[in-house]
C-alpha cells in the first residue's frame, strides 16, 4: 500500500514539476515563430516598436506605437501588400481595441495599396479586459498572405473580468452601456418565444403514437387518422402565426431602432512616410548562415553619398536586433522596455567599424551571432524554396542621427564549422 | 390518450404490449435523432454559413441573407422529407431549427464565451424557426412535396430576414468611431479582435451600382427564396434517398467468395 501511496506521489509530483517547468517556458504567444524565416525577414521590419506599459488593470489602456518598412526584395509567395489591415495580435480579445491608425489615418477598416520598400508608422490603443499575462504584438494582415507579426512584449493584466467595460453613445442618441452585452436579453427573448411556439408544435404531434404505429397506419393507407382536420386547421394558424410573428418583430424593431446602417465596407488610403534621402548605397556581396555557430554573416560594399561620416549601429531582421555595442547612438536607439530577448546579447560584430567617410566605399562583413537565430526558428531558410535574407542596417551619423538602408541577398549554410 | 390515438395503436394492430415498446422506442429514437442532428446541422451550417452566423459583423444585407437560408435549409429538407413520407409528421424543418438553434447557443456559450473571451454580442446567431415552421404548415395543408418546395422553399427564405431582424436591429444603430459612421457590429468586430480574421476577410455587401432604394436586403432574399425552391427539391430526395433500404441480390461468385456458396 505505501508503495502505490509513493508511486503516486511520484506520478503527482512529476505532473506538477512538468506544469511548472511548461509554464516557465513562454508557450503563451501565438505562433510568431511558425512563419517562414523568408516571410519574417523580407517583409516588414518592424522598428521603433513601443509599449506604453508592461502592467496594468483591466479597463486600463496601453498605447503600441512603431513603423515598420515593407521590403523591397518582396517573397514571390507572399501577395503584394494591395489590402492591409492594422491590427494587434493577442491570445483572443485579451484586449479590447479602442483606436488605431496608421500614419495618423484612422484604422478601423483595411487600407489599399501599400507601398513596398516604404515606411508606414502606427499607433493602437488597447484597453485592458481578461487577467492574465499575454504576448502583445503589432500586427499587420495582409489579403492573400494571412498575417505578419511584429515583435512581441509580455504585458501582465490585472483585476478581474467582470469590470470590463466598454460604453457608447449611438449617432441617434442611444446609450449602449456595455457592448459585451448590449442587445443580447432582446436576441434571447425573441429566441425563447421562437423556440416556445416551436416546441409545442412539435409536441402537438409527439404526444401522440409516434413511429411505428403511423408506419403502420400508413402502409395500411389510413393517412386521414394521422392528419386530422384539426392538425390542419392548427398548420394555418402555424403558418398565420409565423409569418405574422415574423413581420410583427420586424415592425417593432423597425420602430425602436428607426435608424440603423448597413455593416461599413471600403478601404482606406494613406501615402508611406515621406522618403529619407539615401546616405548610403549597399552592394550585397555575400551571406553565410553557420548552422553550428548560429552565426549569420553577411558582406557588403557600402559607399556613403552622404556628406557627413557614419558608422554602422545595428543589423535588424525579424524582430532581432544585432546592436553595435561600439557606437553609444546605437546602444541609445534600444528602448529600455525593448523585449530582452529580441536583442542579440553579444551584439553586431562589425569587420571594419571605423567610420565610412563621405564618398568613401568600404567592404564590411557583419557577424549577427546568436542563440536566437535559433530560438525564433530562423534557421529553416536552410530549407525553404526562396533562400535569401534580408534586413534593415541602421548607420548613425555623428551627431547621432538615424538612417535606414536595406540590405540582403542569396544565403548560403555552413555546416561546419570555420 | 386521446380517441385518434387510440384509432391509430388499432389500426397498426400493435398488440397493447407492443404499443408500449413502441412508445419507449420512440424516446430512444427521438433522443437519438435529436442529439445526432444537433451535431450534424450544426457541422453543416459551421461549414457552409461558417462566419456568416458566427460574426455579427459578418451579418449583411446582401450575403448572410443569400447564404444562410439556403443552407440551414437543406438538412431540415431532407428531415422533413422522411418524417413526411415514413410517418406524415410535418415536423422535420422545425425539427432541424430548433436542434441548430440550441446547438448554437450551446456552442457560442462554451466554446466562443467560455473558452475564447468571446463576448455574446459579437455571436448572436440567426435562427430559422419562423421559415420552419411555416414551411412544415405549408406541407401539412398542401400534402405535396412540389408544393411545399414551391411555396414553402420561398417563405422559408423569405420570412429568414424579417424574423431575424428584431434580434439583430439593435446591432445595426450608428455610432461614431474615429470620425467615421460605423454600425454598432461593426464596432464590436473592431474591439474585440480575432488576430486571425482581418477585417478584409469579411465577404460583405461592398456596395452596388444600384441601390433599389435600399432594399437590397429584399433582392437578396427574393433570390434565396428562389434558391431555396431548388434546394428543398434536391434535398428532400436526398432525405428520402437516404432513408431508403435496397437489397441487391449477390452474385454467385460473390457467394462462393465468401464461402456461401
Amino acid at each position: 500500500m505505501a508503495a502505490i501511496v509513493r508511486a503516486w506521489k511520484l506520478v503527482l509530483s512529476m505532473i506538477v514539476l512538468g506544469a511548472l517547468a511548461a509554464e516557465a517556458l513562454p508557450v503563451f504567444a501565438h505562433g510568431e515563430r511558425a512563419q517562414e524565416p523568408y516571410l519574417r525577414t523580407r517583409t516588414a521590419h518592424w522598428y521603433d516598436v513601443t509599449w506604453s506599459a508592461d502592467k496594468l488593470s483591466v479597463n486600463q489602456e496601453i498605447v503600441v506605437t512603431g513603423k515598420f518598412r515593407l521590403y523591397s526584395d518582396w517573397p514571390d509567395a507572399v501577395q503584394l501588400p494591395e489590402t492591409v489591415f492594422v491590427s494587434n495580435a493577442t491570445p483572443g480579445p485579451v484586449f479590447a481595441r479602442v483606436d488605431s491608425y496608421l500614419n495618423g489615418v484612422p484604422a478601423r477598416q483595411s487600407f489599399r495599396d501599400l507601398e513596398v520598400g516604404r515606411d508606414y508608422e502606427y499607433k493602437m490603443v488597447l484597453r485592458a479586459r481578461i487577467p492574465g499575462r499575454y504576448h502583445v504584438h503589432p500586427m499587420i494582415a495582409i489579403k492573400g498572405s494571412g498575417p505578419l507579426v511584429g515583435p512581441g512584449r509580455w504585458i501582465n493584466v490585472g483585476g478581474t473580468a467582470d469590470d470590463f467595460n466598454y460604453s457608447l453613445t449611438a449617432i441617434s442618441g442611444e446609450k449602449i452601456d456595455d457592448l459585451e452585452t448590449w442587445g443580447v436579453s432582446a436576441a434571447l427573448t425573441w429566441h425563447s418565444i421562437w423556440l416556445v411556439i416551436a416546441a409545442a408544435w412539435i409536441l402537438w404531434w409527439v404526444r401522440r403514437p409516434l413511429l411505428i404505429p403511423r408506419y403502420l397506419a400508413l402502409k395500411k393507407e389510413r393517412e386521414d387518422l394521422l392528419t386530422t382536420d384539426t392538425d390542419i386547421k392548427l398548420g394555418i394558424v402555424v403558418l398565420v402565426v409565423a409569418v405574422g410573428l415574423a413581420f410583427y418583430g420586424y415592425n417593432w424593431a423597425q420602430s425602436k431602432y428607426p435608424r440603423t446602417v448597413p455593416l461599413q465596407a471600403g478601404t482606406m488610403y494613406t501615402p508611406p512616410l515621406p522618403v529619407q534621402s539615401p546616405v548610403v548605397k549597399i552592394r550585397f556581396q555575400e551571406a553565410k548562415y553557420d548552422v553550428p555557430g548560429r552565426s549569420m554573416r553577411m558582406v557588403m560594399d557600402v559607399t556613403n553619398i552622404s556628406d557627413k561620416p557614419l558608422r554602422l549601429g545595428e543589423f535588424a531582421t525579424a524582430s532581432i536586433r544585432f546592436v553595435n555595442h561600439q557606437l553609444p547612438a546605437a546602444k541609445a536607439n534600444v528602448a529600455a522596455n525593448y523585449p530582452a530577448e529580441l536583442v542579440a546579447r553579444n551584439g553586431l560584430g562589425i569587420s571594419d567599424d571605423s567610420e565610412i567617410k563621405p564618398g568613401e566605399t568600404k567592404q564590411i562583413a557583419i557577424d549577427a551571432t546568436d542563440a536566437a537565430w535559433e530560438i525564433e526558428r530562423l534557421t529553416s531558410f536552410l530549407t525553404d524554396v526562396d533562400s535569401k535574407v534580408g534586413g534593415l542596417l541602421f548607420f548613425f551619423d555623428p551627431e547621432g542621427r538615424r538612417h535606414i538602408a536595406e540590405v540582403g541577398g542569396p544565403i548560403l549554410p555552413v555546416f561546419k564549422k570555420s | 390518450m386521446s380517441p385518434n390515438s387510440r384509432e391509430i395503436l388499432a389500426v397498426s394492430e400493435l398488440p397493447p404490449e407492443g404499443a408500449k415498446l413502441s412508445r419507449i422506442w420512440d424516446w430512444c429514437v427521438v433522443a437519438a435523432v435529436a442529439l445526432l442532428f444537433m451535431g450534424a446541422i450544426h457541422l453543416h451550417v459551421m461549414l457552409t454559413v461558417g462566419d456568416w452566423d458566427m460574426f455579427i459583423d459578418w451579418k449583411d444585407r446582401q450575403f448572410w441573407v443569400l447564404v444562410t437560408p439556403v443552407s440551414m435549409l437543406m438538412i431540415p429538407a431532407a428531415l422533413q422529407a422522411v418524417f413526411w413520407h415514413y410517418f406524415r409528421l410535418p415536423i422535420g424543418m422545425t425539427l432541424g431549427a430548433v436542434l441548430l438553434l440550441i446547438a448554437t447557443w450551446i456552442t457560442r456559450y462554451v466554446g466562443w464565451h467560455l473558452w475564447g473571451y468571446f463576448p455574446f454580442t459579437m455571436g448572436v446567431p440567426a435562427t430559422m424557426i419562423a421559415g420552419a415552421l411555416a414551411c412544415d404548415a405549408i406541407l401539412l395543408i398542401v400534402r405535396s412535396s412540389l408544393l411545399t418546395s414551391t411555396f414553402g422553399g420561398f417563405v422559408f427564405a423569405l420570412l429568414f430576414y424579417p424574423s431575424n431582424w428584431a434580434s439583430l436591429a439593435p446591432y445595426f444603430i450608428p455610432i461614431e468611431h474615429q470620425g467615421m459612421v460605423a454600425s454598432v457590429a461593426d464596432m464590436i468586430g473592431y474591439v474585440f479582435p480575432r488576430s486571425g480574421t482581418p477585417e478584409y476577410i469579411r465577404m460583405i455587401e461592398r456596395g452596388t451600382l444600384r441601390t433599389y432604394e435600399g432594399t437590397t436586403v429584399w433582392i437578396s432574399s427574393f433570390f434565396a427564396g428562389v434558391i431555396c425552391i431548388f434546394m428543398h427539391m434536391l434535398w428532400w430526395r436526398i432525405g428520402l434517398a437516404f432513408s431508403t433500404q435496397r437489397f441487391v441480390d449477390s452474385s454467385k461468385r460473390f457467394k462462393k467468395f465468401v464461402g456461401l456458396a
